[in-house]
C-alpha cells in the first residue's frame, strides 16, 4: 500500500520540538517563528495526505509486526482529523508566538505544544491498538506539563492531579480493552479486528473489550460524573486550553469511531453511550446557563458537546459524530482564543436596550414553525439524497428544537417586524446550513463507516425518550426569562452553578480540599 | 425581652460598626473593566504616610508597600540613585526611626527584604494549618463563584434575581450551597440560615463570637477585605458610584459580614485555634505603626524619586523663545503618551504648536452612542456629569443599526442556550475555520464606521454655548493667540482581544475614547452662536481660525480626522495638516518601537490588529512627573513619554481659578494613575491585575486568574513588565507648576484632602519660574529654595 506524506506531519513537529527543548527560556531568538513553521509545514503535509488520497486511495504504514505493530492509517476519516488537527494547532502554535512572548519558560512551553500536538497527530491517524494506546498516553503526558505550566498555582496542580488521574486511568482501561481484543482476535491492526468482527456475535471478551471501551471514551471525553477535570483546566495559556478543547478533548469520540464497526456490535454499549452522552449533554447545557466566567462557560459547553458527540455515537450516527467533532473544535477554539473579548461582548449586549421575551403562546407558535421547516427541509433532503434513518430523523428533531428558539426571541411581542424577519433568515439559513453539512459529511465519511442500526425495542425507546427529554428541555429554556428569576427556581440555580457537587464529590475522594504542600 | 443571643453591649456594637466602616473606607474602588480607569490603591491610606502604609499593608495583606531592596541595590551600583540622593532623603524624613546615618541606610538596601509575611492570620488559616484542609481557597472559591453571579452583567445567561442586596442574595445561595458541608464543614447551611437578617448585625454578631473589640475590630475587618481581593474592590465601587449620585450603597458592609460568617462558623469547628486566634485579635489590637525596616525602606523610595528629580530639575533649563501665529494648534490630552507625540509634531514644522489638557477638555458629558441606549460618563471619574448628549442617527438609520445589534444578540443567547448550542455548532461551526484563518492573520477585525456626530440632547442655547466655550477656553489657557487650524485630540488605543482594552483608553474620558468630547467641542467653538459669544466675553477668536477634532490612537499613532462639516476651501491646509502628523506618526512610532518587545517602526501599528497580543503598547507605564507650564517651559527637552504636560499660563489666571482647578483635579486624577503604576509594579499579587495568559474574563466586569474565585482589579503583569524587566519604574509623582508658592500654597491651604497627599509624600511639588525648577515643597506648608548645588 501507499506510505501518506501526512504520516510525516508529527515527524516535523517532534524535530522542532527537540530545538526547542534545547532553549527553554525567555526570547528564544527565532525559535518562535520556527514552531510556527513547523506547524505550518505540519499542515501543508496534512493537505498533501488528503491530494494524495483524492488521487490514489487510502494508503498505510506499519512498523513492527505481531500485535505490537504501529499502524497509521491514511483514509478519508484519518485525513480528516489530521486535517484538523493539523490546522488548529498551526492556529494555536501562531497565537502562541505572540501570546507567550516573554515568558520565563517560554522555550519550553513551544517544546511542550509541539510534543503534544505531534501525539495528536499520531494518534488520529492510528491504525492500530498499539499506536492508540502509545498516542494517547502521550498527549496525556504532555497536556499535563503543559496544565502545570504556572506550577507554583494551587489550583493548576489540582487540576492537573485531576487531569491525570482521569486520563491515565482511561489509559489503563484501554489498555485492558486492547489485551482483550488482541486475544480474542489475534491481531492489534484495527481494520483486522473490524473485519474479523462484522457480521459476527461479539466473544465474550470482546464484550467486556467493548464496555471497556466506551467507559475509556466516557472519561476522555469529559462525560458525567468524572467531567471535574475539564472544567478546571483553564489553569494554562489560552493556547493550552483551544488545543485541548479542540484536538484533545476529542480523542474519545476519535475512539468510538476508530472502532466503531465493534462497539455497533454491542446494543448494550450503544445504548449506554445514548444514556451517558443524552445526560452529559443536558447536564452540561444546563451548568453552562449559569456560569459567569467566560473561560469556565466555554468549559462546561465543551461537557455538553462532547455528551452530544457521544449521544451521536450512541445512536449509530457515526458520519454525524466525526461532522460533530470537525465542527465543534473549530467553533470551540475560536471562543477560547478569542475570549479576551468578553468585556466588550457583554457591554454591548445592554447598548441596544431590553431583550424581547417571548410569550407561551410565541414559544408554542415557534416550535410549530420549526416543526413545519423541519417538515419541509427534510422531505426536500429524502428526495434530494434518499431515505433517512430513525435515528437521522430524531437527531434532526432534536436540533430543529433548538433552531426554535431562535424563532421564538423574534416572536416576542415587543420584537421589532425587522428583528422577525431576521431571525427568521437566520433560522432558515442555520437549518438548512446543517442539513447540508450532515448530507456532505454522509457522502464523504459515510461509506467508510458502519450505517445506523435498525431500531430494536430498546433503540425506539431511547430515541423516544431522548427527543422527548431535549424537547421538553428546548421548550424550558425558550420559556427561560418568565421563571428563572422566580424564588422557587433560586436553589436550583444554586445547585446547578456547583454542577450538582459531583466535582466536589470527586475533590473529597481524591483530597482535592487539602492545602497544597509548600515547594 | 425576645433576644435570644447574648445582650451585645450597644457601645461595642458602634464601636465595632465604626471599625467596620473605617475597614471598607481603607479600600480603593475598582472599576469595571467596561470602562476601567486607574484608581490609587493607597486611596484609603493617604492619611499616613508610605511607610505606615506600609506596616499596615504588611499587617492586612502581608506584602512590603516599597519595592524590594534588590531594586534599590542595582540603582546604586550603576549610579542611578547617588549617596547624595541618600543623603538628602535621609535628611528629609521626619521619623524617629530612620537609620542613624548613611551607612546605616545602605546596609538595608544591602541586606534581603524580609520574605516571612507578617500578615496576621485569619480564622481560616489557622484552621486550615489545624486541619490541613484548605480553607482559604474554598472560601475564596465559593464565595467567587456567587459573588461572579452576583455581579455579572451579562455574561451568564441565568443569573440571579436582578436588584437583590448582596447579604440577601449570598445568604439564599449559601443556605442551599453544600460545597462547604462537602468540604468537611458540616452545619454550615444551617449556620447561615441562623445568621441574623441584616449585614450589621450578623457583623456584630460575629465579631462577638471572634473577640473582637473596638481596637482590634479595624485591621480584622480590613484583612477580611483584602482576602475577598477585587469583590471588595467592586464594591467599593458600587459605593462611589452611590455617593457621587449623593445616595449610599451596603454591599461593602455585606461583603465583610459574608466574611465574617464564615469566621465564626470556622472558629466553632476548629476549637483548638481558640488561643491562637485570641492572640491574633491582641496582634490587631495593637496600633500599626512603622518599624525601622518600614521606614528604611520608605526612605530609599523617596532617593530613589530625588534621583528621577534631580535628572529632571538638570532637563528643565528654561524657556525656549516663542513664535509667530501658529499654522496648526494642536490640543493633546496630558496623558504621558501623548508627550512622544507632540514632540514629534513640533519637530515636522516650525508653525505647529501644541497645548496640554485633560482630554474630556472640560465637558462633563454622559453620553448615548450610536445604536446605544446606555448613557455613559465620558469625564474624570471624581465629576458627576451635567451635559447630557447622543450620536443617534436620523431614525431611519438609528433603527437599522439596533435591529442589526439585536439580531446579533438573539444569535448570541442561541449559541449559549441549552439544546440549541448543538444546532448552533453543528450549522455553524465550520464556518469558524474561516473566522480562524482571518483573526491569525490579523484580519479580523471589521472596519468601524464613524458614528454620526455627537449633540447636546435639547440643543444649547446661545448664552450655554459662549458660556461652556469660555470656560474651556479658560482653563486650556486659551483665550487669545489662536493659530489658523486648532486641532483637538482626544486618544484612545486600539487592541484587539483584549480584556483590559478600556486602560488604554483616556483616564479623563473615564475609560472611554475622547472622540465624543473631542468632536463635541469642535463643533461648539465653530458655532457662529458660540463665537459671538466669546467676543462679548473677551474671548475673541480669529475669523479664519478653524477648530477641528481628531482621534489620537495610542497604538498606532495614526490620527483619525473627523469632518463634522469642515468647510471646502480648507482642503489644502488640512490635507496639509494630515501630512505633518502622518510624518510625526513616523517619528513617534520610530521612537517607541525599541522598548516594544519584538517590534520595528514599521511593525508596531500591527499590534492593534493582533488577537494575541499581550503588550499592544506601555499606557502610561513610566509616568513620573506632572508639568503645569506654558509649553515653553517643557518644548523640544525630551521628556521620555514620561510626563504629564499641561498647558498653564499663571499670568492669565487672575484669581487663581486655573490653578486651583489644575491641582484639585487633573493632579489628582495623574496622581491616582501613578500610584495605579506603583502599586500594579511593587505589589502585583494584591495590587495587580495578575497573569493575562490565564486570564477568565468574569461576568463582564473584570478577571480571575484560571480557575480561581479572586477578582483581580489593577494592571496586569504584562502592562508593567516586558518578560526581562520592569516598564514602569515605581516613582510617586513628581508635580512642578509655574506659578507664585503663595498661590499654591492658598490653594493647598483649602483642600486639605488634596495636600495630605503632598504632606504625606505621596506626592512630590515643586514650582518652576522661567522655565526652570525653583523650589521644593514641604509637609506644613513650607517651600525650600532648589539651588543650582541641589539640582546638580
Amino acid at each position: 500500500m501507499l506510505f501518506s506524506i501526512s504520516f510525516l506531519a508529527p515527524c516535523v513537529l517532534i524535530v522542532v520540538a527537540l530545538i526547542a527543548w534545547q532553549r527553554p527560556g525567555c526570547r528564544p531568538e527565532g525559535l518562535p517563528q520556527l514552531a510556527e513553521t513547523a506547524a505550518l509545514v505540519a499542515l501543508g503535509l496534512a493537505v498533501f495526505g488528503l491530494v494524495q488520497f483524492v488521487v490514489g486511495g487510502p494508503a498505510r504504514f506499519s512498523l513492527l509486526e505481531g500485535p505490537a505493530a504501529l499502524v497509521f492509517e491514511a483514509n478519508a476519516i484519518t485525513l480528516t482529523l489530521a486535517l484538523l488537527v493539523a490546522f488548529i494547532g498551526w492556529v494555536v502554535i501562531r497565537y502562541s508566538r505572540s501570546y507567550l512572548d516573554g515568558e520565563p519558560q517560554e522555550g519550553r512551553f513551544h517544546a511542550l505544544m509541539l510534543a503534544t500536538l505531534a501525539a495528536v497527530l499520531l494518534f488520529v491517524q492510528s491504525g492500530s491498538l498499539a499506536t492508540l494506546m502509545t498516542s494517547t498516553v502521550l498527549v496525556g503526558l504532555g497536556l499535563k506539563r503543559l496544565l502545570l505550566f504556572y506550577g507554583n498555582r494551587p489550583e493548576a496542580r489540582r487540576a492537573a492531579m485531576k487531569f491525570s488521574l482521569v486520563w491515565h486511568g482511561a489509559d489503563a482501561i484501554l489498555l485492558i480493552a486492547s489485551a482483550l481484543l488482541v486475544v480474542s482476535y489475534g491481531t492489534g491492526d484495527i481494520a483486522n479486528i473490524a473485519a474479523a468482527a462484522t457480521g459476527g456475535n461479539l466473544s465474550w471478551g470482546g464484550s467486556i473489550a467493548v464496555a471497556l471501551i466506551v467507559l475509556a471514551a466516557a472519561l476522555k471525553t469529559a462525560a458525567l460524573p468524572l467531567h471535574g477535570w475539564l472544567t478546571e483546566v483553564m489553569e494554562a495559556p489560552t493556547p493550552v486550553s483551544a488545543l485541548l478543547h479542540a484536538g484533545i478533548i476529542n480523542s474519545g469520540g476519535v475512539l468510538l469511531i476508530a472502532l466503531s464497526g465493534l462497539v455497533q456490535l454491542s446494543p448494550g454499549a450503544m445504548a449506554a453511550l445514548v444514556m451517558i452522552g443524552g445526560l452529559t449533554a443536558l447536564f452540561g447545557a444546563a451548568v453552562m446557563l449559569t456560569q459567569s466566567a467566560v473561560k469556565t462557560s466555554l468549559a462546561w459547553s465543551t461537557v455538553s458537546q462532547m455528551g452530544f458527540l457521544l449521544l451521536q455515537c450512541g445512536l449509530g450516527l457515526w458520519a454525524l459524530a466525526l461532522l460533530h467533532i470537525v465542527a465543534h473544535s473549530l467553533y470551540k477554539a475560536h471562543a477560547f482564543l478569542s475570549s479576551g473579548g468578553a468585556v466588550q461582548a457583554v457591554a454591548s449586549l445592554r447598548r441596544p436596550g431590553p431583550i424581547a421575551v417571548p410569550s407561551v403562546g410565541a414559544v408554542l407558535k415557534s416550535f410549530a414553525l420549526a416543526l413545519v421547516l423541519y417538515a419541509v427541509i427534510a422531505v426536500g433532503f429524502t428526495a434530494l439524497l434518499g431515505p433517512k434513518t430513525a435515528q437521522a430523523v430524531a437527531l434532526g428533531a432534536i436540533l430543529i428544537f433548538g433552531v426554535a428558539y431562535l424563532v421564538a426571541q423574534g416572536l416576542a411581542d415587543l420584537a421589532p417586524a425587522e428583528l422577525t424577519t431576521r431571525t427568521a433568515l437566520a433560522s432558515l439559513g442555520t437549518a438548512i446550513a446543517y442539513f447540508a453539512f450532515q448530507a456532505t459529511a454522509q457522502v464523504i465519511w459515510g461509506p467508510a463507516l458502519p450505517a445506523a442500526p435498525t431500531p430494536g425495542p430498546l433503540e425506539w425507546a431511547l430515541i423516544v425518550l431522548a427527543v422527548l427529554s431535549f424537547g421538553l428541555v428546548a421548550f424550558a429554556q425558550a420559556l427561560f426569562p418568565l421563571w428563572a428569576h422566580h424564588p422557587s427556581t433560586a436553589g436550583l440555580r444554586v445547585h446547578l452553578a456547583n454542577g450538582f457537587y459531583l466535582n466536589a464529590l470527586l475533590d473529597r475522594a481524591i483530597g482535592g480540599f487539602r492545602s497544597a504542600k509548600t515547594n | 425581652m425576645f433576644m435570644k443571643h447574648t445582650q451585645i453591649d450597644p457601645s461595642l456594637v458602634s464601636a465595632i460598626l465604626k471599625a467596620a466602616e473605617d475597614a471598607a473606607r481603607r479600600i480603593p474602588p475598582a472599576f469595571p473593566l467596561e470602562a476601567t480607569v486607574a484608581v490609587n490603591p493607597f486611596l484609603g491610606q493617604t492619611g499616613e504616610d508610605l511607610a505606615t502604609a506600609s506596616a499596615r499593608l504588611q499587617r492586612v495583606a502581608g506584602v512590603q508597600a516599597t519595592p524590594a531592596s534588590d531594586a534599590f541595590a542595582s540603582a546604586l551600583e550603576t549610579g542611578g540613585i547617588t549617596d547624595a540622593d541618600l543623603e538628602a532623603a535621609l535628611s528629609a524624613s521626619a521619623s524617629l526611626r530612620k537609620p542613624r546615618d548613611l551607612a546605616a541606610l545602605k546596609a538595608v538596601a544591602a541586606g534581603p527584604t524580609p520574605l516571612e509575611a507578617r500578615m496576621l492570620p485569619s480564622v481560616a488559616d489557622l484552621a486550615a494549618r489545624a486541619t490541613g484542609t484548605d480553607w482559604p481557597s474554598i472560601i475564596e472559591k465559593t464565595i467567587g463563584v456567587w459573588a461572579a453571579g452576583q455581579f455579572d452583567r451579562g455574561q451568564a445567561l441565568w443569573s440571579p434575581t436582578p436588584g437583590s442586596e448582596a447579604f440577601a442574595s449570598w445568604r439564599a445561595w449559601a443556605t442551599h450551597d453544600l460545597t462547604p458541608e462537602i468540604a468537611g464543614l458540616t452545619g454550615f447551611c444551617a449556620h447561615v440560615a441562623a445568621a441574623p437578617d441584616t449585614s450589621e448585625r450578623a457583623i456584630a454578631r460575629a465579631s462577638e463570637a471572634l473577640g473582637l473589640d473596638a481596637c482590634s475590630a479595624e485591621t480584622t475587618f480590613h484583612r477580611l477585605y483584602m482576602d475577598l481581593g477585587g469583590w471588595s474592590q467592586h464594591a467599593r465601587w458600587l459605593l462611589w458610584q452611590a455617593e457621587l449620585a449623593g445616595g449610599t450603597d451596603r454591599t461593602l458592609a455585606d461583603l465583610l459580614a459574608i466574611r465574617l460568617i464564615w469566621e465564626e462558623a470556622l472558629l466553632a469547628h476548629v476549637p483548638s485555634i481558640a488561643d491562637t486566634w485570641a492572640e491574633t485579635v491582641t496582634a490587631h489590637g495593637e496600633p500599626v505603626a512603622a518599624s525601622e525596616q518600614d521606614v528604611a525602606f520608605a526612605i530609599l523610595q523617596e532617593a530613589s524619586e530625588r534621583a528621577h528629580q534631580r535628572r529632571l530639575i538638570a532637563a528643565l533649563d528654561g524657556e525656549t523663545t516663542s513664535h509667530a501665529r501658529p499654522k496648526l494648534q494642536a490640543a493633546f490630552c496630558i496623558d504621558v503618551r501623548s508627550e512622544v507625540f507632540r514632540r514629534a509634531l513640533e519637530s515636522v514644522d516650525s508653525k505647529i504648536e501644541t497645548i496640554g489638557f485633560a482630554g474630556f477638555f472640560g465637558l462633563p458629558l454622559a453620553h448615548m452612542s450610536h445604536g446605544s441606549d446606555v448613557s455613559e460618563a465620558h469625564l474624570p471619574v471624581l465629576l458627576n456629569p451635567t451635559v447630557h448628549t447622543t450620536s443617534h442617527a436620523d431614525p431611519e438609520h438609528e433603527q437599522e443599526t439596533r435591529v442589526a445589534a439585536r439580531t446579533i444578540r438573539a444569535w448570541g443567547r442561541f449559541r449559549q442556550a441549552a439544546v440549541s448550542s448543538f444546532a448552533f455548532v453543528e450549522a455553524a461551526g465550520p464556518f469558524y475555520a474561516g473566522k480562524l484563518i482571518k483573526d491569525a492573520l490579523g484580519h479580523g477585525k471589521t472596519s468601524k464606521k464613524t458614528s454620526p456626530a455627537p449633540q447636546v440632547i435639547g440643543g444649547l442655547d446661545a448664552k450655554a454655548k459662549a458660556d461652556t466655550a469660555a470656560a474651556v477656553l479658560g482653563a486650556m489657557s486659551l483665550t487669545k493667540g489662536h493659530g489658523e487650524m486648532v486641532l483637538l485630540l482626544g486618544h484612545g488605543g486600539q487592541v484587539t482581544n483584549n480584556p483590559h482594552e478600556s486602560a488604554y483608553h483616556c483616564g479623563a474620558c473615564g475609560g472611554y475614547t475622547g472622540e465624543v468630547s473631542a468632536r463635541l467641542l469642535a463643533l461648539l467653538l465653530n458655532d457662529p452662536e458660540t463665537r459671538a459669544g466669546l467676543d462679548e466675553r473677551g474671548i475673541p477668536i480669529p475669523d479664519d481660525t478653524l477648530f477641528i477634532a481628531g482621534l489620537h490612537d495610542t497604538t498606532t499613532d495614526e490620527i483619525t480626522i473627523y469632518d463634522d462639516g469642515l468647510p471646502a476651501d480648507r482642503g489644502d491646509d488640512i490635507a496639509q495638516m494630515k501630512n505633518w502628523l502622518r510624518q510625526a506618526g513616523k517619528i513617534a512610532r520610530a521612537e517607541r518601537a525599541p522598548d516594544l518587545p519584538g517590534a520595528m517602526p514599521t511593525t508596531v501599528s500591527d499590534r492593534a490588529l493582533n488577537w494575541a497580543e499581550i503588550r499592544p503598547e506601555w499606557g502610561l507605564a513610566g509616568c513620573a512627573a506632572f508639568i503645569a507650564a506654558p509649553r515653553a517651559a517643557t518644548e523640544r527637552k525630551d521628556l521620555e513619554g514620561r510626563a504629564f504636560l499641561h498647558s498653564y499660563d499663571w499670568k492669565a489666571d487672575e484669581d487663581f481659578r486655573t490653578l486651583e482647578l489644575i491641582i484639585t483635579a487633573p493632579v489628582v486624577v495623574a496622581s491616582w494613575i501613578s500610584l495605579q503604576y506603583y502599586g500594579s509594579s511593587v505589589m502585583p499579587d494584591v495590587f495587580g491585575g495578575g497573569n493575562k495568559l490565564i486570564h477568565n474574563v468574569v461576568g463582564g466586569i473584570g478577571v480571575i486568574e484560571g480557575n480561581s474565585g479572586r477578582l483581580r482589579p489593577g494592571l496586569p503583569w504584562q502592562s508593567v513588565h516586558d518578560g526581562e524587566k520592569l516598564m514602569h519604574d515605581p516613582l510617586r509623582l513628581s508635580v512642578m507648576i509655574e506659578a507664585p508658592r503663595e498661590a499654591i500654597t492658598e490653594v493647598l491651604k483649602h483642600h486639605t484632602e488634596v495636600r495630605k497627599l503632598f504632606d504625606n509624600g505621596w506626592l512630590h511639588l515643586f514650582t518652576l519660574k522661567n522655565g526652570k525648577v525653583d523650589a521644593r515643597y514641604g509637609p506644613g506648608l513650607v517651600w525650600a529654595d532648589i539651588t543650582e548645588t541641589a539640582a546638580a
